[in-house]
């Protein structure tokens, strides 16, 4: 990597940018980024809101939060882990070499205009590609050459509760930037050292006096709001004492649908399945999402399938989430509250009062025995 | 289909899902009463057009294949008795569909050809061919992909 | 009004609850715009179900998909309808995966239903919402940002704006008064014929816009009464293989061919596809273009007639022309 030109200009830690001129920055940015901006979807029913790279065209989206979350940007719903080719060996015909071909390619990348709960879904991730037994190197070499600008959140609406699981709408763990969206623009922080060169790009002047009071004011409004009632102490012990008890999962998922809608939209769920892809002599081996909710993805080579119905498959998401990923990892919920999948939800299930269930059913089984 | 290719420059990449009975003994007779037939036709055998499934049909247009040609028994004299009337059905709601999708329904065509019919097998391929050709190279479903996550390869 | 049908439903269910087993119905989901399907088991839960435009869905797929809702021997499932609800049982019973005797079928004249996102969108995105009401076509939101009104009109989902069927197609009983169609069947296939004035490309580049934004999630698939494949969807398939998992525009191009052929002549339109589609892509509309065909080509329409036979499901050696 080339090391960071030095700015003659003494660096600002805080700039304004005025609405009229983000577009012109984020150009500017893209120069030197891949920059990821929120956007509203043509040709949907205007609901739609995407993260999608930035062009001169783009009109960036803030004041709902993203249908889909920007996790796309670390983890492609499809990336190529290696390319490879048979060839004839030249000196013994019967046999084929293989070669294969990397893949790594992380651009540098920007995501601006995330919200903490979106960026939560990555340091939640982290456990799992970072921290945990196997060090995954596509997600790695991606992650650190990504930079998240994160928008203080002024929005949250009936599925959102993202202070119960750790979070919040001022939470800054794992990003950069900060943005805080005021009336005439967007007043930016940087968090830490990587966060400079970006500031730095913008060309912008820092807030004046107003601005940056009303910044504070938004920011400090942010930090004090709650957000979500659920209470998920305890489910860790709740999952595993009514794993059997298929009464209660039928109660909650009776309805589902057995889509993958929940898991897709999910800033936290990172399952995926590996293929080959292979076309005559040549092919890649592909990683690609996939979804607990799906039958394939238990079923055995045998036929078998563990979990051969909706029930299990949704016990196994909600548990995922509340009781095996704590227990793996020093009690870190695997939920950012985003309120996605509750959103999405074609049938409207709802995983607060599911955890709520299982934790009531849990409680009564546990006085009466 | 990067694949490289042994086909001269202007050859057509067309495919041919021809009825074990009927068409492809049409094919057979064409060939042995040596009659002149374009090459841009690959054939795949089917046991009957009643296997007939449009997806064969749709993934090869998506795919950038050039032209689809399917051909059976007539009507009435089919091996299986009914197979083509299923498929008779299926293939022309086919083809009415594929304009709507944005694919030339030109490029698809299904018609019946008896194992005798050398003769007229050898006009239904000239006839095709010819149109194909006039079509030109048929751009197929999304080569550049507007998703930025795609894989890097495609 | 609605709370009286609501009440009226409860009273039915009572009445008929000796020989049902199970009722099928809607209950209230985590906000009055979101309702979610439920079933019920015993007296005393009916009181849960409720029956106003925001019961959007589709509840006909629990009957025939794994865990299938069933009833238990000489007993009956009760199961709540709208009209294009009515027409996918239609289909099912025409194409054996249902026994009409098992049925007790509860229609509910319908007079459109509601799409949540276009409500958010009008009342601001960022509430909290305590109650909906609707009289006389007007729906009321109490939310945390205050009082707002809207015609129902102004809010439905894209199926519901082109009904030809809002009444029950089939019954056991009926519940409420019917209503009158909002379109005539010759209007059906308007859409359809104003899409089809573009250019191929135009068409292609439409379908090629709105198809990049599929996740591929399936929703579509699952939601359908009458994607019988269930698990064994072909688009899953290893071997062969027809669609790879790349999420390029082409595998996608690929599924959703599939889906709409698969149901070629036996698409009730019902919507649910297009409805629980979290992206927004329009996936009825390519089922509109298939029922059009078959409309024209063997005058048939899905899903009215339980003694019909779907026309891909059969043939007629005397037609000519195709």
């Amino acid at each position: 990597m080339t090391p960071a030109k030095k700015a003659k200009k003494k660096i600002e830690e805080k700039i304004f940018i005025p609405q009229e001129k983000l577009n012109e920055v984020l150009e500017r940015l893209s120069k030197h980024f891949r920059v990821w901006v929120p956007v509203l979807s043509s040709s949907s029913n205007g609901w739609t809101v995407e993260f999608r790279p930035f062009t001169i065209e783009s009109e960036p989206f803030f004041t709902r939060q993203s249908t889909m979350p920007p996790k796309s940007v670390i983890l492609p719903q499809g990336e190529t882990l290696f390319q490879y080719e048979y060839v004839k060996n030249s000196d013994d015909p019967s046999k084929q070499d293989l070669i294969l071909k990397e893949t790594i390619n992380a651009e540098k990348t920007l995501v601006f205009g995330a919200r903490p709960c979106d960026v939560r879904g990555f340091v939640i991730c982290d456990w799992v590609f970072l921290r945990g037994l196997y060090l995954d190197v596509y997600y790695k070499s991606r992650r650190e050459n990504t930079l998240f600008a994160t928008l203080v959140c002024q929005d949250a609406d009936d599925a959102c509760f993202c202070s119960s699981v750790g979070g919040g709408p001022g939470d800054m763990e794992g990003s950069d930037i900060r943005i805080t969206s005021t009336s005439e623009g967007f007043v930016l922080e940087g968090l830490n050292d990587r966060a400079k060169e970006v500031i730095s790009l913008c060309e912008c002047d820092p807030p004046s006096e107003e601005q940056s009071r009303d910044a504070q004011r938004i920011q400090e409004e942010a930090k004090n709001r709650i957000i979500g009632s659920l209470d998920v102490s305890g489910s860790v012990e709740a999952v595993k004492g009514q794993f059997q008890n298929m009464g209660v999962w039928r109660d909650i998922a009776e309805s589902c649908l057995s889509c993958g809608v929940c898991t897709y939209v999910c800033p936290t769920c990172y399952c995926f399945t590996i293929t080959d892809e292979i076309q005559g002599l040549k092919g890649e081996r592909l990683r690609s999402w996939d979804s607990c909710m799906f039958h394939q993805y238990t079923q055995e080579a045998s036929g078998h399938n563990p979990r051969p119905t909706k029930l299990e498959r949704y016990r196994n998401r909600l548990g995922h989430k509340f009781c095996y990923f704590p227990l793996r990892y020093g009690g870190v919920i695997a939920c950012c509250g985003c309120g996605r999948c509750i959103r999405s939800c074609p049938v409207s299930i709802d995983i607060r009062s599911a955890v709520e269930r299982v934790k009531e059913v849990h409680s009564n089984a546990c006085v009466c025995s | 289909m990067e694949e490289k290719s042994t086909t001269s420059a202007n050859e057509m990449k067309i495919i041919g899902f021809l009825c074990n009975w009927c068409s492809y003994g049409g094919a057979d007779t064409a060939g042995v009463s040596r009659l002149k037939q374009p090459t841009d036709l690959r054939v795949i055998r089917i046991p009957c057009t009643g296997r007939m499934d449009p997806l064969f049909v749709l993934k090869a247009l998506i795919s950038g294949i050039d032209g689809v040609l399917v051909s059976g028994c007539h009507p009435k004299d089919c091996h299986y008795a009914v197979g083509n009337f299923y498929a008779r059905r299926r293939l022309e709601v086919l083809k009415e569909f594929l304009p709507f999708l944005g694919i030339d329904a030109d490029r698809f065509h299904y018609t019946w050809v008896s194992a005798s019919e050398g003769q007229r097998w050898q006009e239904v391929v000239t006839e095709f061919s010819q149109r194909i050709h006039e079509l030109g190279r048929n751009p197929g479903v999304g080569t550049k992909t507007k998703t930025e996550n795609s894989v890097e390869a495609y | 009004m609605w709370n009286e049908i609501t009440e009226k439903l409860h009273e039915v269910l009572r009445n008929v609850m000796p020989q049902v087993d199970v009722v099928l119905g809607w209950e209230r989901g985590f906000n009055p715009l979101r309702i979610k399907p439920v079933v019920v088991r015993s007296e005393k839960d009916i009181s849960r179900l409720v029956w106003n435009p925001f019961c959007v869905q589709n509840l006909t797929g629990y009957l025939v998909k794994n865990p299938a809702v069933i009833a238990g021997e000489g007993k009956k499932v009760a199961v709540c309808v709208k009209g294009c609800d009515s027409r996918s049982l239609v289909a099912l019973i025409q194409e054996h995966f249902l026994d009409r005797d098992r049925l007790l079928i509860i229609g509910v004249p319908c007079q459109g239903t509601i799409d949540w996102r276009l409500v958010m969108k009008k009342i601001g995105n960022t509430t909290t919402v305590f109650n909906a009401h609707i009289e006389d076509g007007i729906l009321r939101i109490e939310h945390s940002g205050g009082l707002e009104q809207m015609s129902i009109e102004s809010v439905l989902l894209r199926r519901c704006l082109r009904c030809a069927y809002p009444n029950p197609v089939i019954y056991d009983v009926l519940i409420g008064e019917t209503v009158t169609p909002r379109i005539d069947k010759s209007e059906l296939y308007r859409n359809v014929a104003q899409f089809e004035q573009k250019s191929l490309e135009e068409r292609r580049n439409f379908w090629i816009d709105v198809l990049s934004r599929c996740v591929r999630c399936y929703a579509c698939r699952n939601a359908c009464p009458l994607c019988i494949c269930q698990d064994w969807c072909i688009a899953e398939r290893r071997d062969p293989k027809w669609v790879t998992q790349r999420p390029t525009i082409k595998d996608i191009f690929i599924f959703h061919s599939i889906h709409a052929l698969h149901l070629a002549g036996r698409c009730t339109e019902c919507g649910e596809c297009e409805r629980v589609c979290p992206v927004g892509i329009p996936v009825m509309f390519i089922k509109e273009k298939l029922n059009e065909i078959n409309l024209r080509l063997f005058s048939y329409e899905a899903g009215l007639d339980p003694q019909a036979v779907p026309p891909l499901l059969t043939f007629n050696p005397h037609e000519a022309g195709i």
